[in-house]
């Protein structure tokens, strides 16, 4: 390659050549003698490469030559360490890289707003809970009074998301979709933009020519029809109803829940049309509810979340306004309650705000994520720790080479510059990977994260404070690993020794060294000890609660899931028995079923709320009526093994003609009764008189069918005989693997009813492992990092003991040539190692020790177990460091003592 | 490094007047650096002796003020050589460089010589 100045230096030594020959000339003309004029011509010009350096200086350019050629030699250096230069990228492409995407994951989680103006202005309205699931949310003509009576303060109603609408395409298989139902004035009050097409309006409220509109998110548009703009104008079919796509949201909308992204908004109204099944909530049985009716007149479904746009100062004045227009609402809500100290209390309940951000999500994983930005700033720390190590021990085996430039007249400024631009160009290599790291992190962190039962999306766009981390990162570990140790050696170790070999001089200069790497070691074995006992705690904590008993035989059921839910089953419902006994039957004639059951519930998460009051006994307070519900077909309990305690199963004697009978958990029981046999006690739905509908023919044990991370609810089963309805799940047991069955179970149920879908088939045991996002990414995440600091902490041991053992070769020649043994000289180097250790693994453990303390909530175990825990990670770290300190202590060991000594 | 910076500071005393001289030798014609340091030499009676460390780096200085440009010719003799060129900004400031430097030893000389003041 031809610089500029190439060319121009070419010309400086040409014109100084003239000079000199012209010079010449003029002496020869006076009659000097050729060889004489020559040499004196030379002496009046001087030295020419300083002439010509003192000149170029003058150009203004030096320094980008200057940095040109020290980054030629930079990469030259580089190139000729090959295992340095890839421990160093791989360094910190994992150190910052872990970083940036733990930050993303976290700042899209806890720390982003929601991307529209003013953010802060936007509230949750806590009119009222509730009074079964306890959620804030209210009918939809209570919110149209409460909008009605503040026409300048916006108020937004959200109904909650729709998981899993189908969306049918012309040509195309039916995909999943999440839906989002909101007021027609959602995207105007929040002030989200289009990204092609437009938002909702007022007259959006209604089909247009047999057609609802829907919004699109910006990526679901895109995966699903190219791009925004082609999303437009679309036709398609939700749950069987036609749509057209009106407009695509702003790409950086994801909704209002963070970590809940809808694919499609619709518009509040096409509840009417009752293809969707909405989350709802109502005063419970014997209330005027009918579900199957439009929910726009009904002022006792609550159904409605509501989201307003104000500014502070007016909240006061607003929320004391609604309170009054939603008075007669309260009351309402508050009919279901029976004990009056309650219904006094939620009467008195005034209308309150809560900030976007109190959300389920913040809640559940600013700990968790705040440990793993903890995990992740060590494992940078333990990089930086063993690069500035390694760096320092490379510059020691370098010193004689800086010494002998330092003599040459090379600046002390230019060699440590040298040297910083020799980790720069590193540092941008592994910046580089550490980018793509990073991205790719966090979205295998997502997915890590969200499981089965809940998938999050999360804006994970590059952002400021992203690349501020990134930056100061970059920043800290070039300090760290490069300007430092090159300010310690040169200002020590290089000055001193300079052009001497003198090695009297150096031994208390090497011991200051020797003990400087022994600290830097040292720290990284406490840290690596806090990473891997942290792994082990959390992997730990993960096989517990994959292994927890959960009161149900988790390893041999399958949850197979028919979709019921079409007319030709729901308008026929008194049919369904006889379809559920007939499934039942074909099903228990497989080779490998032990036996099968149908079951309202379609898995986990799902059991209603519901209240009971037991006849006779009228003192119950509401804490005690609350409890589960669920219906199930005969064998249900043999099947997913929930052993009966007392009294008996449902049987086929039970019908729709025959007495009203139930099934009591064991803790919902003793909520209800004490200690009393509960077989043959009547319950109800309500209080007396209506409290003796159904007899309790049974008591069954407790199990965890709300997730196996929370404790097994109150449940009261009922005959799903007594009570036709569709199903959501059909359970079979297996003698062996349920996996095996699938391929038999479909085939059974279509040879029952060919028009039956079956929309999935699960093991029980994923479907209760798809709860454990966290457990999961703590215990993998931590996994990789411990491994890696491991591997880091080897590599440190490695790199330092070499070094080491090549500077103390002649003694170790001249111990051998006195008689040592080689077993003598390898204890020697391992005994280094072995006191490093030492010394980084009681600070670690005292360390560990507060970290399990301080991370005891996500984690399941005893004080011994987590202490065992550290003690075989210790374990683990001294055989690595071991293992990489016997190589070069092998090496030293076996090499010839006349060799050695010969060299000198 | 340390004979570099002594090479420097001459050229900073020298700087002004070195400069100076450069200019108002290349005043008449386009001359190459062995040219310069002779014509100085010779005008002043040999009493300046242009160092070769010096008057490049001024040169090449002035050069890059655009002050002087330069053009690769062929001496009479037929030597190559660089020669430069005095430029209408070099000019001016010759002027300016000159003026002062009569300012200068009007002043020194009436500090020097106070009888010969009117």
């Amino acid at each position: 390659m031809h610089w500029p100045w190439e060319r121009a230096k070419e010309s400086l030594s040409e014109e100084l050549e003239a000079h000199l020959q012209m010079a010449i000339a003029e002496r020869v003309a006076d009659g000097e003698d050729p060889a004489q004029a020559r040499a004196a011509a030379q002496r009046e010009l001087g030295n020419v490469p300083l002439i010509e350096d003192v000149t170029r200086e003058r150009w203004g350019w030096m320094w980008l030559e200057n940095l040109l050629s020290d980054a030629r030699y930079a990469l030259r250096q580089l190139r000729r360490a090959p295992a340095f230069t890839a421990t160093a990228l791989l360094t910190l492409a994992f150190g910052i890289g872990a970083n940036l995407g733990v930050f993303q994951l976290l700042y899209a989680v806890i720390l982003a707003e929601l991307p529209v103006p003013h953010p802060e202005e936007v509230v949750r309205i806590h009119a009222a809970r509730t009074p079964f699931d306890q959620s804030w949310t209210i009918s939809y003509p209570a919110y149209q009074r409460l909008r009605a009576a503040t026409p300048d303060v916006p108020l937004m109603a959200t109904a909650y998301v729709v998981e899993d609408a189908r969306l049918e395409l012309p040509n195309r298989a039916s995909i999943n979709a999440s839906c989002t139902p909101v007021s027609d004035n959602y995207f105007s009050v929040l002030g989200v933009t289009p990204a092609a097409g437009r938002l909702f309006i007022q007259a959006d409220a209604r089909q247009v020519q047999g057609e609802w509109p829907a919004v699109l998110r910006y990526d679901f548009a895109r995966n699903t029809f190219g791009s925004a703009g082609q999303a437009v104008g679309q036709h398609m079919l939700l749950n069987g109803r036609s749509f057209v796509v009106i407009g695509v949201a702003h790409r950086r909308f994801l909704g209002d829940i963070t970590g809940h992204a809808p694919d499609i908004w619709l518009p509040l109204e096409l509840q009417s049309t009752g293809a969707f099944s909405f989350s709802w909530d109502s005063l419970g049985p014997g209330h005027d509810v009918s579900l199957d009716k439009p929910w726009y007149n009904q002022p006792t479904i609550f159904w409605l979340a509501l989201t307003a746009r104000i500014p502070p100062e007016r909240r006061a004045v607003v929320l004391a306004h609604w309170d009054q227009v939603f008075r007669n609402d309260r009351e309402v809500m508050t009919e279901a309650t029976a004990d009056p100290a309650v219904k006094a209390a939620l009467l008195n309940l005034k209308t309150g705000v809560a900030p976007l951000s109190e959300n389920g999500m913040r809640k559940r994983f600013t700990v968790p994520l705040t440990i793993l930005m903890a995990l992740s700033a060590s494992i940078f720390l333990v990089g930086c720790l063993n690069l500035a190590n390694l760096q320092l021990a490379r510059l020691h085996a370098r010193e004689h080479e800086l010494s002998v430039r330092m003599a040459l007249g090379a600046s002390r400024g230019r060699l440590i510059r040298q040297i910083v631009l020799e980790d720069a160009l590193l540092l941008a290599g592994g910046s580089l990977c550490a980018l793509a790291l990073g991205r790719a992190a966090s979205g295998i962190l997502v997915r890590w994260v969200s499981n089965r039962n809940a998938l999050f999306t999360l804006d994970l766009h590059p952002n400021l404070p992203l690349a501020a981390l990134g930056a100061g990162l970059m920043l800290l570990s070039l300090l760290c690993f490069s300007i430092l140790p090159a300010v310690i050696a040169i200002r020590t170790g290089v000055g001193q020794t300079a052009g001497s070999r003198a090695k009297v001089a150096g031994i208390s200069q090497a011991a200051r060294q020797r003990y400087r790497s022994n600290v830097l070691l040292g720290t990284q074995v406490s840290l690596s000890l806090l990473l891997s006992t942290m792994s082990a705690c959390f992997a730990a904590t993960l096989v517990h609660w994959e292994t927890v008993d959960v009161g149900m035989d988790r390893e041999h059921v399958l949850i197979v899931r028919p979709e019921l839910h079409q007319p030709k089953y729901t308008d026929h419902s008194e049919l369904l028995p006889e379809l559920y006994s007939r499934i039942q039957e074909r099903l228990q004639a497989l080779p490998g079923v032990r036996s099968a059951a149908v079951e309202m519930c379609g898995g986990i998460h799902c059991g209603w709320i519901t209240a009971l009051y037991v006849h006779g006994r009228n003192n119950l307070t509401d804490a005690q009526v609350h409890g589960q519900e669920d219906l199930v077909g005969l064998g249900f309990f043999s099947t997913v093994g929930i052993p009966i305690l007392r009294g008996r199963d449902f049987s086929s004697s039970d019908t729709d003609k025959t007495q009203r009978v139930a099934i009591i958990s064991r803790s919902y029981a003793r909520q209800l009764l004490g200690d009393a046999d509960p077989i043959g006690q009547l319950v109800g739905y309500e209080p007396a008189p209506n409290d003796h509908k159904f007899l309790i023919v049974g008591e069954v044990a407790d199990a965890r069918v709300n997730g196996a991370q929370r404790e097994a609810p109150p449940v009261i089963y009922m005959s799903i005989n007594q009570n036709p309805a569709p199903v959501n799940s059909i359970r079979v047991r297996a003698v062996g693997d349920p996996r095996q069955l699938s391929a038999s179970v479909r085939q059974a149920l279509y040879e029952v009813d060919p028009a039956l879908p079956v929309s999935e088939i699960v093991p029980l045991a994923t479907e209760l492992d798809g709860d454990l996002g966290t457990e999961k990414l703590l215990a993998r995440l931590a996994g990789v990092y411990a491994s890696l600091t491991l591997l880091l902490v080897a590599i440190g041991f490695y790199g330092v003991m070499s070094s080491r053992t090549a500077r103390r070769k002649s003694e170790f020649g001249i111990r051998l040539a006195l008689g040592a043994t080689r077993g003598h000289i390898q204890m020697l180097i391992v005994g280094q190692t072995a006191r490093i250790l030492l010394a980084g693994i009681l600070p670690g453990a005292i360390l560990s020790i507060l970290a399990v303390r301080a991370a005891s909530h996500f984690l399941y175990g005893s004080v011994s177990a987590n202490s065992l825990a550290i003690i075989a990670a210790s374990l683990v770290l001294a055989i690595a460091g071991s293992i990489a300190t016997i190589i070069p202590a092998r090496r030293a060991a076996f090499a010839d003592p006349l060799e050695t000594l010969r060299s000198e | 490094m340390t004979e570099a910076t002594k090479y420097q500071n001459r050229i900073e005393l020298l700087q002004g007047t070195l400069d100076m001289l450069v200019l108002q030798a290349l005043l008449r014609e386009p001359m190459h650096g062995y040219a310069i340091a002779q014509v100085i030499r010779s005008r002043s009676g040999e009493v300046f002796t242009v160092e070769t460390g010096s008057l490049y780096p001024a040169l090449h200085r002035l050069e890059r003020q655009k002050w002087v440009k330069s053009e690769w010719k062929l001496t009479e003799s037929k030597q190559r050589a660089k020669f430069y060129q005095l430029t209408a900004l070099g000019k001016k400031q010759l002027t300016a460089d000159h003026q002062r430097w009569l300012q200068l030893v009007r002043a020194i000389g009436a500090v020097m010589e106070p009888e010969v003041q009117p």
